[in-house]
């Protein structure tokens, strides 16, 4: 059987306990939550930490529910970084409110993988290439890679930029409806919009710092009367990662037409890419065919899958306006 | 010859009816017992290192640091283990552990025995293998052209030969060219089959135990005890009489566990040297390098029909990429030609198959061995020249019907023939005749056939001795004890015999119990492999409880003073045939029979018919004592903006002789066929390149990247059994668990050509490959609904229709 | 990091045990190595194929992807544990009579999500269980004639259901 290598596992009662234990721990330490990623890389040992901090059995990081607004905005809806995925695509306040991220939450990975894993866990996830996920003799073999151990990049095929492709399926929707994750570290709590939240580094994609943990996730109640949509593609129904994810969140008037619109992208390169130049070209026009086309046409130009990710990286591509379009189509009639 | 058992479906009380498995409640109760739910006290792990190149000298080993590692007990290289092993008797290439030279990423180079898994794992990092690189062959037309200008995969067995080709076979039956040229149609193509590979849930596990005086115990989850009794004795230079193989329950195989591996050979000696039990278990990523599953096969088909749609000629050639070792590969190239000539009437065929080495896994059998990718070709090929002479491809199949109790082109006998029942019946319970060419685009229907082997004439290892045994006994209490070789790999066999112990001689199942797996005390069956148990098997369980019937008939007979053919054995009593109110309990019967005879047991056996192949090299490969029929209609929906082809369902017809056990018969057919369609949309095992990471690396050895299919992508599948009662199985049955395979794939792809009129001669259909062949399509204009065959009603369909219960 | 032991509470099938496991140990290596459960099956190493499926708290988890630690203070049930004292599961018996395993390997972890399923509903649709089922890969079936046997055992529950209701 594939081993772990030896760590100690610790299960504090609190964010503030969890923190002192990082203290203590510095870098020999990581935060786990559901582990449905982590203990897999571990195993491939991607990561070799002494020390496991448990966040799963805090009490503080559980929850889904609404928090009033403070000085007029229109409150959020709390979930607990230690939800799980089940949770959080079951909960009816989630389905009613938000139901992309229901969705997105409802595809990650199989059953069994959302019982144990976290939306923290999911926004958090560990980038994804086919030259990393693999075991220590397999990357071995290959000569290591710039991400882990090795100096070059295999995708590019340089060693100047890890490309490893970001494989989460909820920041997408999270973006598209003006969510933000609260971090909270040693010098206390901040929060981050999700959708500044990530950074083009395959390494490390996220500004979440090693002693921060994300405790919550909030969605802007006001997003709700938005309409949304989740696409994911994967060659199965259930347990693959995505190869490509797209999230479409639109603000119609009463006459259809368009008041915003937002567009997110995943599954190509190190972090989600939201769609540029979306708002500009829709608002005040109807959802139609032609508009719908303009903007799958815009999505295809602005994404570039590479190898890191073993599927075809031309047929990746050519499905971004496919799906782009599904997701548009969806919100149109919705 | 007779059909062997009684005659009539009505004189039996079990066979033919849907019975439990007898370890089929251990099985969902957690009891049941796998090689790595062994444990011993004082137990070691072992662990195999690997080599990290393609295809490398290996200059040097140092094992010394390893071997001062705390809980380290032993470690070995290829020098401890220096005779060579295969499975085929005439192609032994590798060593348990790579003496000199390293052929895949993956080969086993050293084995390391420790206190756990842990320690065996750091003690690997401690062992320094120096290498000296060789270029490598990945591409089998590379390694077929290669002049020797670097070294071969292995070296030539004669100089000037090339050492990369494993095994050449050319056979020509009939006239091909005056076939060609007689043809009023000609269809040529290339294809091409990606390899695949077996994953089974359960990793290879072996455990060695020795006893220190001489005996060597291998535990092993393997499918073919027998001969990796054989390979452990000559490897390891022991008398046979000195090792035991015991044989666990199975988690699955599929042809992956079919011939012995490093682990065994490795447990075995490590226990040897440490007077301790070593057990090793496969990584998921060692069952990838470990391998042996299906050669990604290079086919080129020219057929050749008349107007009014009869083949007249068939012709092929095909590379096979067998990958570093010989494996099963001289048998797969025979297998590639060999099993095609049915359920079809070919005039004349010709086929050329060369298998080359390639420094990556070696390849091997995986359930319908050598003969799945050439019919996924030839019944596309089929396809095509119903299309071209207008007629529906079912029918095009009718007019060429081998039929029953005949010969094929190559000389090989087929006695019972049901392709026609199963043609028919697919065609009724799919609503064929208004769905084909019918449906809206992006909706198809598609049909293919197939036949295959129920066990081969002839063992792997030339003698003349039965090829399956059992040795039943009675007790006092009336239960029977049947000791059984065969291997139980899900497929059912131990309830096969126990379900004719109990047949024969009329007692409850439950009193029938199954002693197996262990080579000490059963008899020899030859393995799970080719498709042979249940024929042959059953033919010997049938022939052991026989003997032991005449018995107690002969006994209960004399007390009766009638005649014992009067005598029936059913349901606990034996009763007399003309009056069943005369009867004693079946206890009683046994007694009778045990004071007038002595204590109950009988040995039964089976072999093979050996005067029924034809009289040219390699005649006797192919031959087998009875062939399965298959024909299986799929229904697809293409979504042509991705490229994803959703199976809906497959309806599956298959021809298994007689049923003995339905449940089990649809439980084959149903995980054949989804066996098959899994390769068809989805399984691909493949290997970077140089522009892609390592050339020789495998692509994804997991059970993440290597995708099988879920619940959710899994086709609906109905079972349809077709019964021909065959004059040499056990009660007239066949095989069920390879041929039901074969069609899934080609039926697949004729069912896309009916959606949206693209043909896909590359497999696998995965959205990618299917999309770059729409995109192909749309820009030749050729993206449409293919129009119906003019002659499609020619032939109205049959309405008879056959049920599964 | 040097491996090192520590006591584990775990609650198993309804018994409390408590044993010494390295500190590393992922729930699964405890099950099968260290309490001789060994019902419970590992397939794949690493959370790709369902075979190690356990109920934690009423949810299928994987338990090769739990470490020991995180499984205590939960009501663990294993395949050992779904039988009772009057027999079989009429999930065991079912997919049994149905010839739901076939290998038998992947079976313990099947039982596992199906068991979790008919607990919130005793007439899963076949949608419902095909999605419940998709995180356990089995090789061997096609998976038909577990959708049969997981309806049997739906239906058996719910009439005992019934007559004890």
């Amino acid at each position: 059987m594939l081993r772990l290598p030896p760590y100690q596992y610790h299960r504090p009662g609190s964010v503030a306990e969890a923190v002192a234990l990082m203290a203590e721990h510095g870098d020999d330490a990581m935060y786990v939550s559901g582990g449905t990623d982590l203990v897999p890389n571990m195993k491939h040992r991607l990561f070799e930490p002494g020390h496991l901090i448990a966040l799963k059995g805090i009490d503080e990081l559980k929850g889904i529910e609404e928090l009033p607004g403070e000085n007029g905005d229109g409150g959020v809806l709390r979930i607990g970084a230690a939800e799980t995925l089940t949770a959080v695509s079951a909960k009816p306040h989630v389905r009613e409110l938000f139901p992309a991220l229901a969705e997105a939450a409802a595809h990650v990975a199989g059953p069994q993988l959302r019982n144990a894993g976290t939306i923290g866990g999911n926004v958090c996830l560990d980038t994804r290439c086919t030259y990393y996920n693999q075991t220590h003799f397999w990357r071995e073999a290959l000569g290591f890679c710039l991400k882990k151990d090795g100096e070059v990049c295999h995708v590019t095929r340089t060693g100047k930029k890890c490309v490893a492709a970001h494989s989460a399926d909820t920041p997408p929707v999270l973006m598209t409806l003006g969510a933000s994750a609260v971090l909270t570290g040693p010098s206390g709590s901040r929060e981050v919009l999700i959708s500044e939240f990530f950074v083009a580094d395959g390494i490390v994609n996220t500004r979440r710092a090693t002693d921060e943990i994300l405790t919550e996730i909030r969605i802007p109640l006001a997003s709700a009367t938005r309409r949304q949509a989740y696409m994911k593609l994967r060659q199965r129904k259930s347990i693959d990662f995505p190869l490509l994810t797209v999230a479409v969140a639109a603000d119609l008037d009463e006459n259809d037409a368009v008041r915003t619109i937002d567009g997110v992208v995943t599954g190509l390169g190190s972090r989600p890419r939201a769609l540029s130049k979306w708002a500009e070209v829709a608002a005040g026009r109807t959802l139609d065919d032609a508009l719908i086309d303009e903007l799958s046409e815009r999505a295809y130009k602005q994404c570039h899958p590479l190898e890191n990710i073993i599927v075809d990286p031309e047929w990746r591509r050519a499905m971004v306006p496919v799906y782009v379009r599904r997701a548009l189509e969806h919100v149109a009639g919705a | 010859m007779s059909t062997k058992g009684a005659n009539l479906k009505s004189d039996w009380h079990l066979i033919g009816s849907s019975m439990r498995k007898i370890e089929g409640l251990a099985k969902s109760t957690g009891r049941a017992v796998y090689t790595d739910d062994v444990t011993f006290p004082g137990m070691l792990h072992g662990k195999i290192l690997r080599s990290p190149h393609p295809h490398a000298r290996i200059v040097a080993i140092d094992t010394s640091r390893a071997e001062q590692l705390d809980g380290v007990q032993a470690v070995i290289t290829g020098r401890d283990l220096p005779i060579q092993y295969g499975i085929i008797p005439w192609t032994p290439d590798e060593y348990p552990l790579c003496v000199d030279r390293v052929r895949y990423i993956g080969d086993g180079v050293a084995a390391v025995a420790a206190v756990d898994e842990d320690t065996a794992n750091e003690a690997l990092a401690l062992i320094e293998v120096e290498y000296e690189e060789l270029p490598a062959f990945f591409d089998p037309h590379d390694a077929e052209r290669a002049d020797g200008s670097t070294p071969y995969v292995h070296d030539a067995r004669k100089d000037g030969w090339n050492g990369n080709i494993t095994k050449m076979v050319k056979l020509e039956f009939g006239d091909i060219e005056g076939g060609m040229d007689s043809a009023d149609v000609v269809v040529e193509g290339d294809y091409f089959f990606e390899g695949t590979t077996h994953a089974p849930i359960e990793p290879h596990c072996a455990i060695g135990q020795w006893d220190g005086v001489g005996k060597l115990t291998v535990w092993s989850a393997t499918q073919v005890p027998h001969y990796l009794h054989r390979e452990l004795a000559r490897v390891l230079e022991l008398d046979q009489a000195q090792v035991r193989v015991r044989q666990p329950l199975v988690g699955g195989a599929f042809g992956g566990k079919s011939e012995p591996f490093d682990l065994e050979f490795c447990v075995a000696k490590l226990a040897m040297m440490t007077g301790r039990p070593v057990k090793i278990l496969y990584t998921r990523e060692e069952v990838f390098y470990s391998h042996r599953g299906r050669h990604p096969f290079h086919m080129h088909y020219r057929t050749g029909a008349t107007a009014d749609g009869r083949l007249t000629s068939v012709d092929a050639k095909i590379l096979l990429d067998g990958g570093a070792y010989a494996s099963f590969g001289l048998v797969t190239t025979y297998y590639s030609g060999q099993l095609l000539c049915a359920p079809y009437d070919m005039p004349a065929y010709r086929f050329d198959s060369t298998r080359v080495y390639t420094n990556k896994p070696a390849c091997g059998p995986k359930r319908g061995h050598g003969s799945v990718q050439p019919r996924f070709a030839f019944e596309v090929q089929i396809d095509k020249l119903a299309e071209h002479v207008e007629l529906d491809p079912i029918e095009f199949r009718r007019r060429n019907f081998i039929g029953e109790h005949t010969k094929t082109v190559n000389e090989l006998r087929v006695t019972s023939n049901g392709f026609l029942e199963c043609l028919s019946s697919v065609e009724a319970a799919s609503g064929w005749s208004e769905k084909f060419r019918n449906m809206p685009f992006g909706r198809g229907i598609g049909i293919a056939g197939s036949t295959y082997i129920s066990g081969t004439n002839y063992p792997i290892y030339p003698n003349e001795m039965p090829q399956s045994a059992v040795q039943m006994q009675i007790d006092r209490s009336g239960r029977v004890a049947v000791f059984s070789g065969a291997s139980e790999i899900g497929q059912g066999c131990d309830s096969v015999v126990a379900y004719i112990a109990a047949e024969e001689l009329g007692v409850p199942l439950e009193w029938v119990r199954v002693l197996r797996g262990d080579t000490d005390f059963t008899p020899v069956d030859l393995g799970a492999y080719s498709s042979r148990v249940t024929f042959m098997l059953g033919n010997a369980a049938i022939d052991a409880a026989t003997r032991l019937k005449k018995l107690v008939q002969s006994s209960v007979a004399k007390a009766w003073d009638v005649k014992p053919s009067e005598v029936l054995l059913a349901g606990g009593a034996a009763l007399w045939a003309h009056d069943t109110g005369r009867q004693m309990s079946i206890v009683e019967a046994f007694h009778l029979a045990e004071a007038e005879h002595g204590t109950l047991g009988a040995t039964g056996w089976y072999n093979t018919p050996k005067d029924v192949h034809g009289e040219y090299r390699g005649g006797t490969i192919g031959a087998s004592p009875a062939y399965s029929f298959t024909s299986h209609v799929a229904e697809v929906e293409v979504d042509i903006d991705t490229g994803f082809v959703d199976v809906k369902k497959i309806w599956i017809a298959h021809d298994c002789g007689r049923a003995l056990n339905p449940v089990l018969v649809e439980g084959q057919m149903e995980g054949s066929a989804y066996m098959g369609a899994a390769e068809a949309i989805m399984e691909e095992h493949v290997f970077k390149d140089g522009d892609h990471g390592r050339a020789g690396l495998h692509n994804a050895p997991s059970l993440l990247d290597y995708r099988i299919p879920t619940s959710l992508d899994t086709p609906e599948l109905q079972s349809l059994i077709v019964e021909s009662i065959d004059p040499e199985g056990p009660y007239g049955a066949k095989e069920a668990g390879e041929g039901p395979l074969h069609p899934s794939i080609p039926a697949i792809a004729n069912a896309i050509y009916d959606a949206i009129g693209v043909r896909m001669d590359r497999l696998p259909f995965t959205p990618p490959n299917v999309w770059r062949a729409i995109q192909r399509a749309r820009e030749a204009g050729t993206l449409a609904k293919p129009s119906a065959p003019a002659n499609a009603t020619a032939n109205p369909p049959l309405s008879e229709t056959v049920q599964a219960d | 990091m040097s491996k090192t032991t520590s006591i584990a509470r775990l609650r198993v099938n309804g018994d409390l045990r408590e044993v010494g496991v390295p500190t590393h140990y992922t729930l699964l290596e405890t099950l099968r190595y260290v309490l001789a459960l060994t019902g419970t099956k590992q397939g794949c190493d690493k959370g790709d194929c369902g075979a190690c499926t356990v109920i934690v708290d009423g949810a299928p988890t994987l338990s090769c992807l739990t470490p020991v630690w995180e499984a205590e203070d939960r009501d663990i049930i294993t395949v050992e544990g779904l039988a009772g004292p009057d027999g079989p599961h009429p999930l065991q018996d079912e997919f049994d009579l149905n010839g739901a395993a076939q290998c038998g390997f992947c079976t313990p972890g099947i039982l596992c999500s199906a068991a979790a399923l008919l607990a919130r509903t005793s007439s899963p649709t076949r949608n419902e269980i095909q999605e419940a089922l998709a995180g356990n890969l089995c090789r061997c079936t096609g998976y038909a004639k577990i959708y049969d046997a997981v309806e049997s055992a739906g239906r058996r529950l719910s009439v005992s259901k019934e007559a004890t209701g």
